[in-house]
């Protein structure tokens, strides 16, 4: 089948009656839980994946794909009106976003916000639609010791990268991987570390851990914090919002700004271990430094619609990049795409070269949902800003308790019994206490996701090459992620020594 | 000394306990030598991996020592509020008893209990609407209720309210 048809099957799975509605409550759930602060796009498909249980995988991942987008677009909306970012991936929307406001320009501020997001979107999806396919025609050919490589290098760039403590960020992923040692070994065949107890034979859930981790941990450290919190946030002015409030010209000018924004997105979408965090604040620093007007309209920072296009072209086109080894590797890179693997598996779909030939149907259908969830997030947050703008003042202790019954259930529904609401709940404590150690939790779900990758694949080398290493090294694609993974380490562990130098 | 000073110094310790747990209990894994080969059984692995840990954790105790010597910056000096720290404990005690009677009292009533509790605690005392919370409690649950038991055929904990109303 020629790539034109499979994209046009999708558009068929994706346009049905369900999956547009589908479609429509994952934008706007997904804008919501973008929008407020304390709550992700990781938590919003965490959420929903127990709602998705008895749909087709087609409708599923429809449905936590439109929350995805959602999400990462939604924190715009108080990143620019309140000037708290409501995810991490909008950190830097208002460094600039807040003070259009303040000049009065609230309207051109959302307007360039919401427009890029959508641009970001659009130019991530369409070339993950023509880079995928062919990585995974490069990637049916891996083997065993491309697959450990590639693991151990997503592995040591997440633990470097995602903390400012090397040896906390890779302490964090050596226990996540030992986490996903307890179980039936799959080669032996013999017990690891179940003690006897029936219920960790199977090992621990993906989505218990996950869901603990970052759901229930979030809720437990908010119990801090929440008797404190100032609720008694500024009204946003919404008066005279009306258009995109921004002209033609200005659109234009923004052009390169938004393409280079893109590009830097995409590309940290695709490396493992930095998503949207870090993507809106390299294409903002990138925007800043390479400024040709701070002369004539102040620096970036002072108000400028620059900052908002980069930020937010950036944060939105990391999406379309994160897809790409998370389809064509099964590799997630962030926590977001380790939820939507967990969803994957769990509708009995294994991410991977080979899930574009045998399941092509719903690759396509997930990149339809992805171009069709951002044209109807573009019409929902341009149409209903007062809507979501009136859901920012649901307090957090109301909200709060609310989402960690939805966390229940979710984990109850995996084996219809409280083993995984046990199991949950253990990850949460777990998570509080990294939380106050200031240990990263990214790279413990990570380990515990990529680290069966990595040891599979070793001894199943290992066996195949009778006990030795050498062909790891030999196979070129798997010698330079190794190299490159080793490169990384070295680098950040003379940091220190270098600046002591300096 | 605030607890955030030594904080790397006990986790490094800690953390050098359980490697050493964690080999021990690796040690213990059968393995099957005749059908795999020492080098790729199931026990080298978790060996490796414990022996990571426990370098990291050394490197973790190391980094601790030196912290102890600088001098206590302010922030680091801040302490835990009496008030959010009952608040944590609070929170901790109400998930539990939650998790308890869920098969015992069935999704409705706990849920509804838990959820007017949880409000209480997270709130701050001047923004208390007792009424408020109790109709949020109930109504999110029905809602809840009606969605995934109903709705989506999932099944929920019973008790006496589920089986009154016939799920």
């Amino acid at each position: 089948m020629s790539t034109l048809q499979l994209i046009g099957g999708g558009f068929a799975t994706v346009l049905t009656p369900t999956g547009i509605f589908l479609m429509l409550i994952g934008v706007a759930v997904g804008i919501v839980f973008g929008a407020l602060p304390g709550l992700s796009a990781t938590m919003a498909i965490a959420l929903f994946l127990p709602v998705t249980y008895a749909m087709t995988s087609s409708n599923a991942m429809t449905l936590l794909m439109a929350l995805f987008i959602g999400a990462i677009s939604g924190g715009l909306i108080s990143a620019i009106l309140l000037r708290i970012p409501g995810t991490p991936s909008s950190v830097a929307t208002c460094f600039d976003g807040h003070p259009l406001v303040e000049k009065g320009q609230a309207a051109k501020a959302l307007g360039v916000g919401v427009v890029f997001s959508f641009l970001g979107t659009i130019f991530s999806t369409v070339l993950l639609m023509f880079i995928a396919p062919q990585i995974a025609r490069v990637a049916i050919n891996f083997g065993n010791f491309e697959f450990f490589s590639i693991a151990i290098f997503s592995l040591t760039m997440i633990a470097t990268l995602s903390s400012g403590n090397m040896v906390k960020g890779i302490m964090a992923g050596v226990i996540g991987f030992m986490f996903s040692t307890v179980g039936t070994d799959t080669i032996e065949g013999t017990a690891r570390f179940t003690f006897g107890n029936t219920n960790l034979k199977g090992g621990f859930d993906m989505l218990a851990v996950m869901v603990g981790l970052f759901a229930v941990g979030e809720i437990i450290g908010a119990a801090e914090t929440s008797r404190h919190t100032d609720e008694t946030v500024t009204k946003p002015q919404m008066k005279g919002i009306r258009g995109f409030g921004f002209s033609m010209q200005e659109f234009t000018g923004q052009a390169w700004n938004a393409l280079r924004s893109a590009l830097i997105g995409m590309g940290i979408g695709i490396l493992p271990g930095i998503g949207g965090g870090t993507s809106n604040m390299m294409a903002y620093t990138v925007a800043k430094n390479s400024d040709k007007h701070a002369a004539e309209l102040g620096p970036l920072g002072t108000g400028r619609i620059d900052g908002v296009v980069a930020s937010e072209t950036a944060n939105n086109a990391t999406i379309g990049g994160a897809m790409v080894p998370l389809l064509t590797l099964g590799i997630p890179g962030d926590t977001t795409t380790a939820m939507l693997l967990g969803a994957l598996t769990l509708h009995g779909l294994t991410p991977g070269p080979l899930l574009f030939q045998n399941q092509a149907d719903v690759v396509y259908g997930i990149f339809a949902a992805m171009l069709i969830a951002s044209v109807i997030m573009l019409f929902m947050e341009f149409f209903g800003l007062r809507i979501f703008v009136k859901l920012l003042s649901i307090p957090k202790y109301i909200l709060l308790p609310c989402v960690f019954v939805l966390c229940v259930i979710g984990a109850y529904a995996l084996k219809n019994n409280m083993s995984q609401v046990i199991a949950c709940l253990i990850f949460g404590i777990i998570g509080f206490t990294f939380k106050k150690l200031e240990i990263p939790t990214t790279p413990f779900i990570l380990g515990f996701i990529l680290g069966p990758l990595a040891e599979v694949n070793y001894r199943r080398g290992m066996i195949r090459t009778k006990g030795s290493f050498v062909p790891f090294l030999t196979s070129p694609i798997s010698a330079v992620f190794l190299i490159i993974a080793v490169a990384v380490l070295l680098i950040y562990a003379t940091k220190p020594l270098r600046q002591k130098k300096a | 000394m605030s607890f955030k000073k030594c904080r790397d110094l006990i986790l490094g310790i800690v953390m050098l306990l359980v490697s050493g747990l964690y080999l021990f209990f690796a040690q213990q894994i059968k393995t099957r030598p005749k059908l795999t080969p020492g080098f790729a059984s199931a026990r080298i692995m978790p060996t490796l991996l414990g022996v990571l840990l426990a370098f990291l954790s050394i490197l973790c105790i190391v980094q601790g020592l030196r912290k102890l010597k600088e001098p206590e910056t302010d922030s680091q000096a801040k302490k835990m509020d009496r008030g959010d720290l009952a608040a944590v404990l609070l929170t901790f005690a109400v998930i539990i008893g939650y998790i308890l009677i869920l098969p015992v009292a069935g999704f409705i009533l706990s849920t509804i209990l838990y959820l007017f509790l949880q409000m209480i605690i997270l709130s701050p005392a001047e923004k208390r609407n007792y009424g408020l919370f109790c109709l949020v409690a109930v109504v999110f649950t029905a809602l809840v209720f009606v969605a995934f038991r109903v709705g989506l055929q999932q099944l929920l904990p019973r008790g006496v309210i589920e089986s009154l109303l016939g799920f």
